[in-house]
């Protein structure tokens, strides 16, 4: 029964943002101002872990073509699962992990607090105020941010293998050029979009369900960072299977 | 137009949460241009009280009338109205900690003022902090502040819309004997210089005397005594007057000093 009501709560919260924000502009200066928050805060971390699983796609793919003679398809083994798959997904757990943790905190924080309280009484809307500059913030960034992790992945992918493993870098920027199309590119700005609305939105109904304390602040940052991680993970696959099944 | 009886009324108004019922039966009218305090002990459902006024909570059967809207029934542009025309001071102050004292009390109007310039804005929050006596507080940061002066930053955004209501949760919680004293003399000149109707909401019987016009005593959800402030002193109620007898020494001429009787 929780899991259900649970979820009844969070319809409800993402249909009072959409009455709160429809049709009205956004407090001013916060969106850019939390866009550049998100993406300037995620940026090193994003490029650091994207970076990394390049090269150890990069090492993988070569462990398992090079028996096979094979070892030319590591451009290809790297665009397909990097671009397509991991690039998108490692996007999003970063920025969850950073953004979406200082979202649902902070406004947990203004819970416990009293903050959302006192904008109520003084008849500013909470969920206007709240969420709707965080929500466009991460909107804005997450696609960009997204490309940003395929760049880093294909770039140490490329490193690896050709300064590392010898592979002929004609060949490897060849086999991703192929592999890859301009779809995969908008594809992946789609699941970058998508999981930014369940970043954004996961991450401000944990803040504003926030139970008291400073308990309550940590449940609420712990269950926004586990929600969220499995959401994407289980929409990436649905959008897989949507676009390339 | 005449003036109206009460600015806030409840009527038979009942409020559970689960099996405990909170508020039972609470009929209570607040006269406008007055000082208010609900008093009771903790857990007797003051600040239940005071979230029906500003509309946060609901009665589970009942009504409150706030200005003449009914909050229950009320939708959110209503609710929305009503609330601009009064101000509330939290507990603890609920400052918003990323913005400077300044943009704290400008807060509501940036949102409510469209029509104020910069300049102006400026203007009336340095002639609010001058009332709550913090001139020159503009670009602190609220991180910094003592407990007292939260209150008064809190206390400035409470009046800087120039409301017809201020509402005090707990004015005094949390503060030395001297700040709590200070606070009350603020809450006193404020009302002499502004004459809008002010509802406290405390436990601190001493603070409470000294400040208002009436009381209501809740006790176990019910309003047992309600009255001007020197009535309810003389109550033979045996709730009131465990309360006052615990609280407050009247044979102490500082604590049973009425400045306005």
């Amino acid at each position: 029964m929780r899991p259900i009501r649970t979820l009844g709560r969070f319809g409800l919260f993402v249909g009072q943002f959409i009455k709160s924000s429809w049709g009205k502009r956004p407090p001013p200066g916060k969106s850019l101002e939390e866009a550049y928050r998100i993406g300037i805060k995620s940026l090193p971390i994003l490029v650091i872990i994207s970076a990394f699983i390049g090269t150890n796609l990069a090492i993988q793919g070569y462990a398992a073509f090079q028996p096979l003679g094979g070892q030319r398809l590591v451009g290809m083994f790297v665009a397909l699962a990097g671009v397509r798959e991991l690039a998108p997904v490692i996007a999003a757990a970063m920025i969850a992990a950073k953004a979406g943790t200082e979202m649902a905190s902070q406004i947990a924080v203004m819970r416990i607090r009293a903050q959302i309280d006192a904008l109520e009484v003084m008849a500013v809307d909470p969920v206007w105020y709240l969420v709707t500059p965080r929500f466009l913030g991460i909107l804005l960034v997450l696609p960009a941010l997204t490309i940003l992790s395929i760049f880093s992945t294909l770039v140490a992918a490329y490193c690896v293998a050709v300064f590392q493993l010898g592979l002929n870098s004609f060949e490897f920027i060849e086999y991703v050029r192929t592999s890859i199309t301009g779809m995969d590119f908008v594809y992946c700005m789609i699941k970058g979009w998508v999981f930014g609305l369940v970043i954004c939105s996961v991450s401000c109904y944990c803040g504003f369900n926030a139970k008291s304390g400073p308990e309550g602040v940590g449940q609420a940052t712990n269950a926004a960072v586990v929600t969220v991680a499995v959401s994407c993970v289980m929409l990436n696959y649905l959008m897989s299977e949507i676009f390339y099944g | 137009m005449s003036q109206p009886s009460a600015v806030v009324e409840f009527q038979n108004v009942r409020k559970a949460f689960g099996s405990t019922v909170v508020l039972d039966g609470i009929d209570l009218k607040i006269p406008p241009g007055e000082t208010t305090a609900i008093m009771g002990p903790s857990g007797a459902g003051k600040s239940v009280i005071l979230k029906h006024i500003v509309g946060l909570l609901q009665p589970d059967s009942g009504s409150v009338r706030v200005l003449g809207t009914d909050m229950a029934s009320a939708d959110q542009d209503a609710l929305f109205a009503v609330r601009k025309r009064f101000g509330m001071l939290f507990q603890d102050a609920a400052l918003f900690d990323s913005l400077t004292v300044a943009e704290n009390i400008a807060f509501p109007l940036d949102h409510h003022a469209p029509h104020m310039s910069a300049a102006q804005k400026r203007e009336r929050v340095a002639q609010t902090l001058e009332m709550v006596e913090l001139p020159g507080f503009e670009n602190r940061a609220t991180s910094g502040l003592s407990g007292g002066q939260r209150k008064r930053i809190g206390l400035a955004r409470a009046i800087v819309m120039e409301p017809e209501i201020v509402l005090f949760d707990e004015p005094n919680s949390g503060l030395d004997p001297v700040t709590s004293d200070a606070i009350d003399n603020l809450i006193v000149e404020m009302k002499a210089q502004l004459g809008i109707t002010f509802i406290i909401i405390s436990h601190d019987i001493v603070g409470t005397v000294r400040v208002a016009d009436h009381i209501g005593m809740l006790y176990e959800g019910h309003l047992v005594e309600y009255a001007p402030t020197p009535q309810v002193l003389q109550s033979t109620h045996p709730v009131v007057k465990r309360f006052l007898q615990r609280n407050l020494d009247l044979s102490d001429p500082e604590q049973a000093r009425l400045p306005r009787y």
